[in-house]
């Protein structure tokens, strides 16, 4: 058999989380709403309705088109795409053709061995969504509600090489979404929904041979499984000496199988024009400006800046910024901390990781601020508690909103470092073991520890260990 | 003077002063409407009688409770002392083809047959607004597609008051005909390639299509989006600037409505026209049709009398002081309905996509096995002839492949025919015209069934028209006399962007100027035996 590589290019639709949807003034989210229930004359295509653009769509697509490194045009254009189907109210859905929000771009991404691949993008626009048909009891339903949601279709070059760096891209690109966010990019819920197009070449050539487009890929492990297959089939089929033909094909996530929808050669003729309701997107020189401006540092230019500003490894680096408002969360305590950045990646990786897990939260949203997390690693620091408080301080500050050291306070959870209280506790120690103190001072030093664990357990752990061990061998030895 | 003769300002003045009942108003229109309407116009409507022959069939609705509900409103808030609006109590009907909550809005198409709005049209909402009174939904030719109102679904169509033998135009024929019957004193039209002015000139009424953008689409079904433009009908220039003042201005909803501020029409309306200029066209003496073998224009004169008419309202116009430009080259005038052709009907199929029989309107009554046999059949039967053709050309033109060569090139030459009236217009050009004076047709109304059937020939009745839809700048009809057969002729002021102001108060000198003409004083025929006051 031959060596044969697989190329991949992804279409994917983003739905963009804005408040109402593109064009009219209905809420944008219908997630569990009933059916119809989130439409108007505009989006359900009434005669004598116009569309009228929201301005929030365009800011996020523009931001969007930003992060993915494209040129943000300071002029594109609505146009309509012509064909017939009962989710599309209108007859025509109104995209962008030839001169999008968008040109040009690339996502990078960082690949399992350390290195990076390059994603170019081939299309990126804005463009209105269709609404929903399903047969029940051999009735056709139609579901306007998604009618009119705003959608970035963005379309990538053949630059991808395997299911694996199909399923990365998706990971990272909904990282991303999130991270501006444009997107909640919740693939169950359809906000970030995809279809892949496979074709197979010997490894070496540039050709691009014909290609087949697999719909419905709307999770991870649906991309990287389907083009796996699809890819196994493709080869199979030229190795038994047949020709891979242009169908397009749907994934069955259910029973992980590929099936034909049809032949790509029927494919309509959409008649795209202009679509004169509306004016041309205009972005002025300082809009664009003011759009990068907000455009917060990316992901990977995050992780960088961890490993040389903080010394934290990669592999750490990539975990705290692997979402926004981890990073963000951590890039708070550090400034709020006066040791050494690691320690608080540390505790956030261990400790704070797990509670979140717990508590099903992000970052941002713990009562736990980031200051809160630095004042309870400082006072560890400076001996005025002991580690194990400081881990139970996490939830304690969490739950009652209060702040560290006054929980320290108030439930006197704080380290005995006064000398006087100490020396006490220590005297009450040694007149309770004068076997001991004469085995110490007859040169058996090694007996330090036991004495240390005796004021610990006398004082309920509260006792500095570093002040207690100072002052045994300050009364030992008079 | 009957209270059916009375102009809009007229009308409103005496409401608001509490000369007149609004509600007094509305039965007088209401009995005018019995009295010379005859059958509304209906999906079933073959064969009439004789005497059937002889009526207007404007309206395909009449809106009797809506008007009287309207009245006893404007009388009441008139009771109280109230500002009762610019329209008080002024009866208007409303082309079929906006959508007023309340009413069926049929588009005169078996398709929309039993469609009701859930909105009004915010030209029609701000009419109501202003204390106009609705008296019902008008016919035309079906989705506005004609110059004749023959193509409606809602057959007897509307015949011409003045005989009603001919047709009344299109295709707000059913407007300029409610109007030159007195059954109401203003009517709503819309205007996509001559569709108020045509009319307007074969009924004897003035005709505005404002300028692109001045007063909203929404509500109107569109038919070619980037061309369409809703405007008044009326019997005189001053109804039309009081309507229009109550119509333009931007709408939130239409994001090709103009942001302009509104200009105050009325008064400004009565200055005189010393020292304005007119222009006149020799690229306006006659229509020119392409040989579709060989693609040569040939040129063919328009009517004698209309041609008259033209040079004789100029010199009249220069009496009363304005300044006439001869000679003014508008060299891309003969392209006009060829780029209408592809641009309107590229728009239109697109546009009429949406009806599909799934959501609303008319859906097969046959038994269907398949979604795109529910298509199919729907739009067949929905559709009326002159529908399908433009779908089918409208189809063709966009088709992959063709884009470049037919709408682009449309696109093209409408730049070019906008390019005309710019330099026309220009403050420090050649001509620094401040409005273009041409006939509004070829021809005076032709007889039912002459043209019907010829959707080339109707076409190119709108050939004086449809520049300036192209161009997007403003254009009035004005009744200038009557033919030798005593039908009316129209001739057209098109003004530079935003000027409604100066073609209406020029239209308004000439009929000062023309106040004591003969003409003047002859009645449609529906309205013989009426004395007029
Ligand atoms: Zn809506």
């Amino acid at each position: 058999m031959k060596d044969y590589e697989v190329v991949i290019g992804l279409e994917t639709h983003i739905q963009l989380n804005t408040r109402t949807k593109i064009f009219c003034s209905c809420k944008a989210d219908s997630w569990e709403d009933e059916a119809n229930t989130n439409i108007c004359p505009v989006c359900s295509g009434l005669p004598g309705t116009l569309p009228v653009l929201n301005a929030e769509a365009v800011q996020k697509g523009a931001l969007l088109a930003a992060a993915m490194h494209a040129e943000v045009n300071p002029l594109s254009r609505f146009d309509r795409k012509n064909y017939f189907y009962p989710d599309l109210p209108k007859g025509y859905q109104i995209t962008q053709f030839d001169e999008p929000i968008g040109k040009g771009g690339y996502l990078d991404l960082k690949m399992a061995d350390g290195t990076k691949k390059r994603v170019r993008i081939h299309k990126l626009h804005l463009e209105e969504d269709a609404g929903k048909t399903k047969i029940e009891h051999g009735t056709r339903l139609v579901d306007f509600n998604r009618c009119g949601v705003p959608l970035i279709e963005m379309v990538t070059e053949p630059d991808l090489r395997s299911g694996e760096e199909a399923a990365q891209y998706l990971i990272q690109l909904r990282q991303l979404l999130r991270w501006i966010g444009v997107s909640e990019a919740d693939m169950e819920r359809g906000h970030l929904r995809c279809d892949a197009n496979v074709s197979i070449r010997e490894r070496g050539s540039q050709v691009l041979n014909t290609k087949t487009e697999i719909k419905n890929v709307n999770s991870i492990d649906s991309v990287r499984q389907a083009i796996g297959e699809e890819a196994k089939r493709q080869i199979e089929l030229v190795e038994s000496g047949g020709k891979v033909e242009s169908y397009t094909l749907d994934w069955d996530a259910d029973r992980n199988k590929l099936s034909l929808m049809r032949s790509k050669e029927t494919e309509a003729d959409y008649r795209y024009f202009r679509d004169p309701d509306l004016l041309p997107v205009k972005l002025s020189r300082e809009e664009i400006a003011g759009i990068m401006a907000a455009l917060p540092e990316l992901p990977l230019e995050r992780q960088a800046r961890f490993v040389t500003e903080y010394g934290l490894s990669e592999y750490d680096a990539d975990i705290l910024t692997n979402e926004r408002s981890l990073s963000d969360y951590y890039e708070a305590a550090v400034g709020a901390y006066t040791g050494e950045p690691k320690a608080v990646a540390n505790w956030m990786m261990n400790d704070l990781s797990r509670m979140l897990n717990d508590l099903g939260k992000t970052a941002d949203q713990l009562v736990l601020g980031p200051k809160a997390l630095a004042e309870i690693i400082q006072m560890i620091d400076d001996g005025k508690i002991n580690a194990a408080t400081g881990k139970s301080l996490l939830k304690k500050v969490e739950e009652s909103g209060s702040r560290p050291a006054e929980i320290v306070e108030k439930e006197g959870l704080g380290l005995i470092a006064d000398s006087d209280a100490l020396r006490a506790q220590i005297e009450a120690v040694l007149a309770d073991a004068p076997d001991e103190v004469a085995n110490f001072k007859a040169g058996k030093e090694s007996l330090l520890g036991w004495f240390v664990g005796q004021v610990m357990r006398r004082t309920g752990g509260k006792a500095d260990p570093k002040r207690t061990r100072e002052l045994l061998l300050e009364m030992l030895r008079k | 003077m009957s209270l059916t003769s009375l102009s809009a300002f007229e009308v409103a003045r005496k409401v608001k002063a509490g000369e007149l009942k609004a509600v007094d108003v509305a039965e007088a229109a209401l009995a005018q409407i019995r009295a010379v309407d005859g059958l509304p116009g209906s999906l079933d409507g073959g064969a009439v009688s004789a005497d059937e022959e002889k009526k207007v069939h404007a309206f395909i609705q009449v809106t009797e409770k809506m008007a009287l509900e309207q009245a006893e409103k404007v009388d009441q808030a008139v009771a109280r002392g109230e500002d009762a609006g610019l329209l008080a109590g002024v009866p208007i009907s409303i082309k079929d083809i906006f959508c007023v909550e309340g009413t069926t809005t049929t588009a005169a198409s078996r398709m929309l047959s039993n469609f009701r709005p859930p909105y009004t049209a915010t030209p029609v909402r701000r009419l109501i607004d202003q204390g106009a009174l609705i008296l019902g939904k008008v016919n035309l030719d079906e989705f506005t597609f004609g110059s004749s109102n023959e193509s409606s679904a809602y057959q007897p169509a509307t015949n011409n008051p003045w005989n009603t033998d001919h047709v009344p135009g299109g295709s707000s024929g059913g407007s300029a005909a409610s109007v030159a019957a007195e059954e109401v004193a203003l009517s709503l039209g819309t205007d996509t390639g001559g569709s108020i002015r045509q009319p307007a000139a074969f009924c004897g009424v003035v005709g505005l299509k404002p300028t692109y953008g001045r007063v909203s689409r929404l509500g109107l079904i569109a038919f070619s989006s980037s061309l369409d433009c809703p405007g008044p009908l009326s019997r005189n220039t001053r109804d039309a600037a009081l309507m229009l003042q109550a119509m333009a201005g931007v709408d939130p909803k239409d994001s090709t409505s103009s942001t302009r501020a509104v200009d105050d029409y009325l008064s400004t309306l009565g200055q005189d026209v010393k020292g304005l200029r007119i222009g006149l066209s020799p690229d306006y003496d006659a229509v020119y049709y392409p040989n579709f073998e060989t693609g040569e224009l040939h040129k063919e004169a328009i009517q004698k009398e209309v041609h008259e008419t033209l040079y004789r309202s100029a010199e009249l116009l220069a009496k009363a002081g304005a300044e006439i430009v001869e000679n003014v080259p508008m060299p891309n005038t003969a392209y006009g309905i060829p780029a209408y052709f592809v641009i309107s009907r590229v728009e239109a199929a697109s546009n009429l996509h949406r009806f599909d029989g799934v959501k609303y309107g008319y859906r097969t009554e046959s038994a269907v096995s398949n979604l795109s046999e529910l298509y199919r059949l729907t739009r067949a039967e929905g559709f009326g002839p002159q529908v399908k053709l433009r779908i089918l050309m409208g189809m063709y033109l966009s088709a992959a492949g063709h884009d470049a060569d037919y709408y682009t090139h449309a696109q093209k030459v409408r730049a070019l025919i906008r390019q005309d009236f710019v330099r026309a217009f220009e403050p420090d050009g050649d001509h620094r015209l401040d409005a273009l004076l041409t006939p509004t047709t070829a021809t005076t109304s032709f007889k039912r069934k002459a043209v019907f059937g010829n959707s080339l020939l109707m076409q190119y009745s709108d050939q004086m028209t449809v520049s300036s839809n192209h161009a997007g700048v403003p254009a009035l009809t004005i009744p200038a006399g009557l033919d030798e057969a005593g039908l009316p002729i129209g001739i057209q002021l098109i003004g530079n962007d935003f000027r409604e102001d100066l073609i209406l108060r020029i239209g308004h000198a000439f009929e000062q100027v023309s106040r004591d003409e003969a003409w003047r004083k002859v009645r449609p025929q529906v309205l013989a035996g009426e004395v007029k006051a």
